[in-house]
């Protein structure tokens, strides 16, 4: 029995064997208009895997690129951008350690194809600092050991600053509440707790958690 | 204890910034020109020969450039299995999930997709889920010689240890308590699924792996592939957690390697997360049955423990299962079996041994203390170990002093109730608590310092960092003996070719281990600088030290926690919240007192989840697990965690670097039997196998009583 892998069944195709590798057509454009997408090369021999042309806006920079259409989006930041602060742990959508912002929305970049992207903006980690200054929630994740393995972290950061652009100020519940999607296996969620309202500027004396 | 200028204050790990820009380069970020991507095929069955594999199909996928199975490699994974020849590819299988290809192709789809394509004719063979029926005669063997595995002297008896006697402690008890508790396989689960990146030049093969000890990762890879360790590099900058998943060299390693070799190009190996879940390991799990002799006055007579551990499809772990030693008992008797099911592997998973033992004594010795009207602290303090084995003192112990200062924290005259499921309500608050130890032996590690002419010093360790913020804890040592700041000493670590031995980040033996060489390091360069005075211009002085220190003579070295945690059961609904949790841990002097907090504190939270939540199930008829996955597995989320709060009782500690001594593993120890006191007290009623879901919580309030 073929299985069917969860690209495709995102995807919505359930064609037969497909097999393209590319090595994608990537410009980074910032002040002029963006050039044409170069088609990409393929290794494999079979060029029919459909592909398009995608524009968006990555970390503050435009862009065109060819994308294969089964690609996620974090496939796309990953193995096609070198933007690998974004991490996978599940590929699912279990775990948000794949979290961006597309358009100063949180979502599971592993859950998103690149397709969709079209015309939207996506802030990655990388585009956290702005101008070689970390922004306050870094700060604050070093301030307060919030990372352990760092495996996670990204993923936290990113789902912080979409909390904190809508709610600067926010408390323990609502901190929690809103990161909970996002796993930490190292279990530092105190310290994470505690490094949002220390950059929300409102930190309490020790960490979050349930209160009795 | 006399204040240190570095040492003991609170740090940022010296890699925070990379942690928090996404600038850390994990095993999986890395791209190698050129570089093919590999996937598994495993068994969809749970015990199975494989009669016929046909791959030509797959291989003649384009973009398919190399694939393994049984009939093309015969390569042993030692440490897969302690005891038996495990393979890479084994036929027969005996677990869904042991692989049985690997495929290595231009791009992760088409490496996907030709899994699909491999023809396999398995001859269905009958399978085990169950420990007990395991051992049943007639039960199909999944090893050679049967079931019950040997034990650690190779022999097909149990694993055991005795004192005193046991017939004799029972007798001389006013009351004797037997009781059994069970605990499920649930998984490591940390956020970095397994994934390793090999590549070849000639006969030199580069490993970058997601390792806990690069040391180790490289020897075992250099004995199964036959190579000289020589030609073998183990690479690992930033690992994404293990919590003794990741120990040793893994499966991926050798298959990432071996691909590469017949692909002659990189390969990069990743795991998926289910995978991830049913066919690397979890924490082994356990039938335990205890019998214990006690006094009136609540003073024990006799322990006698036996139990039941399952190791499932290979023994990949000791499978041991140790908590009576937190006991001052005269008459001792333990005796574990580990026995093969077809199911996923058990092996390390922080405090392997552990957690789960110490919940099923723990539990029993809290419902003695109730059945004695003895207020379960009390008991204890009364009980509780003074001398390892009953015969051997402490180099230092500050029990006590946790559970003193732990329950004043915590406020456990206040909090716990002498009836336990008293109250009014459907939701219901209790308190319960419990102790651990765990053993911090000094070891062999080594580390390299350089001094240049600029004054900088160069530490060179062989630890990755799984997260422990080891590296940090590395620098601190050196630049607290050198009497320097912190910013002065460069750490280099993650790489076999820059960095001497280290044991690696398993058994939390790190900081003591490898710290004492940083120290003798530091000792024997500080020699130089007197006696040469310090190097200018191009000048470079280097220390070296490997500490392989005897035995401690007379004394055994451990670390202590006592753990409280307090509850809230809706009776109604069966769902349980942990809402106040204190750990109190004597770990001699800590290093860094703000990472061994963030250690503490998710070693606890991490427990509240192995308590409540987490087991891999299996379906009985079919074999298969049912929930690998973090939905499934429900691990700790933000909005489960509690507030840990942390009490250090820092002993004097006349051993390892500045009287430290291990903590990350004891920091799980005793969480799992305080939850479980903590539910039995808010409800009246004793669940006697993890995970305590809330059917079993509603099951135990239906029943008016206790639960299997």
């Amino acid at each position: 029995m073929k299985k069917i892998s969860r690209r495709r069944f995102v995807e919505g195709t359930s064609a037969g064997i497909v097999a393209v590798a590319a090595v994608p057509a990537v410009q980074a454009q910032q002040k002029t208009p963006p050039a044409a997408a170069e088609p990409a090369t393929t290794t494999g021999a079979n060029p029919s895997v459909p592909r398009t042309t995608i524009k968006i806006n990555v970390n503050g920079v435009d862009r065109r690129v060819e994308v294969e259409d089964r690609w996620t989006l974090v496939e796309l930041l990953r193995d096609h951008l070198q933007l690998t602060g974004t991490k996978i742990g599940c590929d699912r959508g279990e775990c948000g350690a794949c979290t961006v912002l597309v358009d100063g929305t949180p979502l599971y970049s592993c859950s998103q194809l690149a397709v969709w992207m079209n015309g939207r903006s996506i802030t990655t980690v990388e585009g956290l600092a702005k101008n070689g200054k970390l922004d306050p929630l870094q700060e604050a994740f070093i301030e307060h050991d919030a990372p352990q393995c760092g495996y996670c972290t990204s993923g936290q950061l990113m789902i912080a600053k979409a909390l904190l652009m809508k709610n600067a100020h926010p408390t323990r519940d609502e901190v929690r509440t809103a990161m909970t999607g996002n796993l930490c296996r190292c279990s530092n969620y105190n310290h994470y707790v505690e490094a949002v309202m220390a950059a929300g500027g409102t930190a309490p004396a020790t960490g979050g958690g349930n209160a009795a | 204890m006399t204040p240190l200028k570095t040492v003991g204050h609170g740090t940022h790990r010296i890699d925070a910034l990379q942690r928090v820009t996404g600038a850390a380069k994990y095993t999986s970020d890395l791209h190698l020109s050129g570089m093919l991507y590999a996937r598994v095929l495993r068994s969809p069955h749970p015990h199975a020969r494989i009669r016929k594999i046909d791959v030509s199909k797959a291989m003649a996928l384009p973009g398919v450039k190399a694939i393994l199975t049984h009939e093309n490699c015969d390569t042993t994974w030692s440490s897969g299995d302690q005891l038996n020849q495990r393979k890479l590819f084994n036929n027969p299988v005996r677990f869904a999930g042991d692989p049985v290809a690997a495929i290595a192709a231009v791009d992760r789809h088409i490496a996907e997709d030709a899994t699909h394509l491999i023809e396999v004719e398995y001859e269905v063979l009958p399978f085990l889920t169950d420990l007990e029926e395991a051992l049943k005669p007639g039960a199909v063997a999944i090893h050679e010689g049967g079931n019950l595995s040997l034990n650690n002297q190779r022999q097909p008896v149990p694993q055991t240890y005795k004192r005193g006697n046991v017939a004799d402690g029972l007798k001389a008890a006013d009351h004797v308590f037997e009781d059994n508790f069970t605990s499920a396989h649930h998984n490591n689960a940390q956020l970095e699924m397994r994934v390793s990146v090999a590549e070849w030049s000639g006969d030199k093969l580069t490993v970058h792996a997601a390792t806990q000890g690069i040391a180790n990762c490289r020897t075992d890879i250099a004995k199964d592939l036959k190579l000289n360790v020589d030609n073998v590099r183990v690479i690992s900058e930033y690992m994404g957690g293990g919590f003794g998943n990741k120990n040793q060299c893994q499966d991926s390693d050798l298959m990432a390697a071996l691909l590469a070799k017949q692909a002659g190009a990189p390969v990069k190996l990743e795991f998926t997360r289910k995978e991830d879940f049913v066919a690397v390991h979890g924490r082994w799990s356990s039938r335990q049955s205890y019998k214990v002799g006690v006094k009136n006055d609540g003073t024990l007579t006799a322990i006698q423990f036996t139990a039941l551990s399952g190791a499932g499809a290979y023994r990949k772990g000791s499978c041991d299962l140790s908590g009576t030693e937190i006991y001052q008992v005269p008459n001792l008797e333990t005796s574990v079996s580990p026995v093969y099911t077809n199911t996923a592997v058990a092996a390390n998973y922080r405090a392997p041994a552990y957690p789960q033992a110490v919940f099923g004594i723990e539990s029993l010795m809290d419902d003695v203390a109730y059945a004695l009207k003895m207020d379960p602290m009390e008991f204890r303090l009364k009980n509780m170990t003074r001398k390892f084995r009953d015969q051997t003192p402490y180099t230092s112990i500050g029990l006590e002093d946790c559970i003193r200062k732990g329950a004043e924290k915590f406020g456990w005259n206040q909090r716990w109730k002498p009836v336990a499921g008293s109250g009014d309500g459907p939701v219901k608050r209790g308190a319960g608590m419990a102790m651990g130890m765990f053993g911090s032996g000094l070891g062999r590690s080594s580390a390299v310092l350089r001094l240049d002419g600029q004054g900088q010093y160069h530490l060179h360790v062989g630890v990755t960092d799984v997260g422990t913020a080891a590296k940090t804890t590395m620098g601190l040592i050196a630049a607290e003996e050198l009497g320097v700041p912190l910013e002065k000493v460069k750490v280099v670590w993650g790489d076999t070719d820059t960095c001497p031995y280290s044991v690696g980040e398993s058994g939390s033996r790190t900081t003591v281990q490898t710290g004492m060489a940083v120290i003798e390091a530091v000792r024997d360069l500080k020699k130089q600088v007197a006696e040469k005075g310090a190097p200018k211009g191009n000048d470079v002085y280097t220390a070296m030290a490997t500490t392989n220190p005897p035995p401690i003579q007379g004394a055994s070295r451990n670390s202590f926690a006592a753990h409280f945690a307090e509850v809230e059961v809706n009776i109604e609904t069966g769902h349980a919240i942990v809402t106040r949790f204190v750990s109190a841990h004597d770990s001699g002097r800590v290093v860094n007192p703000l990472t061994a907090q963030s250690q503490v504190q998710g070693g606890a939270i991490q427990g509240i989840g192995m308590a409540l939540h987490e087991e891999l199930l299996y379906d009985k008829r079919s074999g298969q697990p049912l929930n690998a996955g973090y939905y499934g597995a429900r691990i700790m989320t933000h909005l489960d965690a509690p507030l840990v709060d942390v009490v250090w009782v820092e002993t004097d500690e006349p051993y390892g670097p500045f009287g430290a001594k291990t903590l990350g593993e004891p920091t799980i120890i005793p969480t799992v039997a305080a939850v479980a006191n903590a539910i039995h007290n808010a409800i009246g009623r004793r669940v006697k196998s993890l995970p305590i879901t809330r059917d079993k919580i509603l099951q135990a309030l239906a029943k008016k009583g206790d639960v299997a």
